[in-house]
């Protein structure tokens, strides 16, 4: 009995080993760093000089065409927005007065808003879909005849933050709201590079208006999202103008990650 | 002592089974076979745009050698298996996410990588052709299973004899090219995945 218990156990054993093969294994491991890269090419001037010394100018404006090209190049997807700011030497919201010239009147106003300056885009903005709380959600429009006041291109402004502008305000491209559905709120990853021409979605061209009005209250002024109005009249009182003199501000282009 | 029938004829069972499944080699092995790390760093836009190719970031050097008694049923295949450490959490066609920049979610799918394995003599029916793996667990053949042997030195593919590196280099030797591109679909930050290289006697 117990031999051929044994005998059986050893077949079993032999059996056993003989199952195994020669095997050898190699591992490759593969570690991938996507880096987020975001990179806005300004191609052109980055300082505008707007000089009032006709009454023609004040009337109608001055123009600056095709005066800022933007080029994206972006791996993630993507927000691009226009942002006025200052050193707020007269206010978060003012452009700083360098220079001011006349004997002070009292209806002399120096403080300038930051959303008179208005622009216009080359193209639609293709990417503001869920946009629609939004008056204007681009600066697209045409700039407006003289004549009557328009928002539709007055620049957006935030208490002289850079802070990204909301549901209700303008972007150039991309908006508010990280819906995950390209066109509705964001612009997705691509490159004026690889997607050419100037109806591209990663070129923009931009022009520049000012529109004093006589008198010159900048009747384009106001908020982004069109109400209320932050001409001079309006923002201080009837009668008041805007104080002749040297301003400056700066236009901040922001591309950022969708958010 | 009377051995009971179903006994017997459970061991003739077994025994039938374990004879498939004898050793014909005497050794089957990587030389040297340490891990192979590749590090991929997407940092500009037209790394994105074009990927990055990696040629030869290593080499898989095969012996493989008769017993003592020669057996002619001493033959090999080569596989290569794409793992993303499913145990971690990682969905099935995704990379395995290490860390993550900036708020996105959207892993990489493991079919953005490409590989491409080759030797001088072609042996590999897949040879200088980039492959891609859709899963976790896909699996490629290099040289496969139950084919016939040839033997080496003729320059032939599905060399799958006896052999080795050091003797017949052009057919014992794969070398390993990466591809990866990512395009602007997926998430910034860091992933893995990785890929292992099985070498087996055929039974």
């Amino acid at each position: 009995m117990r031999k051929s218990i044994l005998g059986l156990s050893a077949m079993l054993a032999f059996g056993a080993s003989s199952f195994g093969q020669l095997i050898d294994e190699k591992d490759v491991t593969v570690t991938m760093d996507l880096q987020p890269v975001l990179q806005l090419e300004m191609s052109t001037s980055n300082q505008l000089e707007f000089v009032f010394d006709e009454i023609s100018e004040y009337y109608s404006g001055i123009t600056l065409y095709g005066a800022t090209i933007l080029k994206v190049s972006s791996t993630v997807s993507w927000d691009l927005y226009a942002v006025g700011r200052s050193n707020g030497t007269n206010g978060p919201e003012f452009w700083d007065q360098q220079l001011d010239y006349g004997s002070n009147n009292t209806n002399a106003i120096d403080d300038l808003p930051l959303s008179l300056l208005e622009i216009h885009q080359n193209q639609p903005n293709n990417g503001d879909a869920a946009a629609g709380a939004a008056a204007f959600s681009d600066y697209s429009q045409p700039f407006a005849t003289t004549g009557a006041a328009d928002a539709g291109n007055s620049l957006y402004v935030n208490g002289g933050t850079n802070t990204p502008p909301t549901a209700a305000d303008k972007y150039i491209a991309g908006h508010s709201g990280t819906s995950g559905t390209a066109g509705q709120d964001f612009m997705p990853g691509g490159s004026y590079l690889t997607q050419t021409g100037t109806t591209s979605d990663y070129y923009y061209a931009l022009d520049y208006r000012i529109l004093p009005g006589l008198p010159a209250v900048f009747p384009n002024a106001a908020d982004a999202d069109g109400a209320p109005f932050e001409d001079i009249a309006t923002a201080n009182a009837a009668g008041n103008y805007a104080e002749p003199g040297v301003y400056t501000m700066y236009v901040q282009y922001i591309l950022l990650e969708d958010q | 002592m009377r051995i009971h029938p179903f006994i017997i004829a459970f061991s003739c069972l077994f025994l039938s089974l374990t004879s498939s499944g004898q050793i014909h080699c005497g050794a089957v092995n990587f030389e040297p076979n340490t891990a192979i790390t590749a590090d991929f760093i997407f940092d500009s836009f037209s790394q994105y745009q074009a990927g990055i190719t990696v040629n030869n970031i290593g080499t898989l050097r095969i012996r493989v050698e008769d017993q003592a008694i020669p057996d002619p049923d001493c033959r090999w295949f080569l596989t290569m298996e794409v793992n993303n450490n499913p145990g971690g959490g990682t969905a099935i066609s995704k990379w395995e996410t290490l860390g993550t920049y900036g708020t996105g979610t959207t892993s990489p799918d493991i079919d953005i990588m490409e590989i491409r394995v080759r030797n001088a003599c072609q042996t590999s029916p897949i040879d200088g052709t980039f492959q891609t793996f859709t899963n976790n667990g896909d699996i490629t053949e290099i040289i496969a299973d139950l084919l016939p042997r040839q033997n080496a030195g003729t320059c032939t593919t599905n060399v799958n004899g006896p052999g080795n590196h050091l003797t017949n280099y052009n057919e014992y030797v794969f070398t390993i090219d990466l591809k990866i591109n990512p395009g602007f679909a997926f998430s910034p930050g860091i992933y893995q995945l990785s890929i292992r290289f099985h070498l087996e006697e055929q039974m």
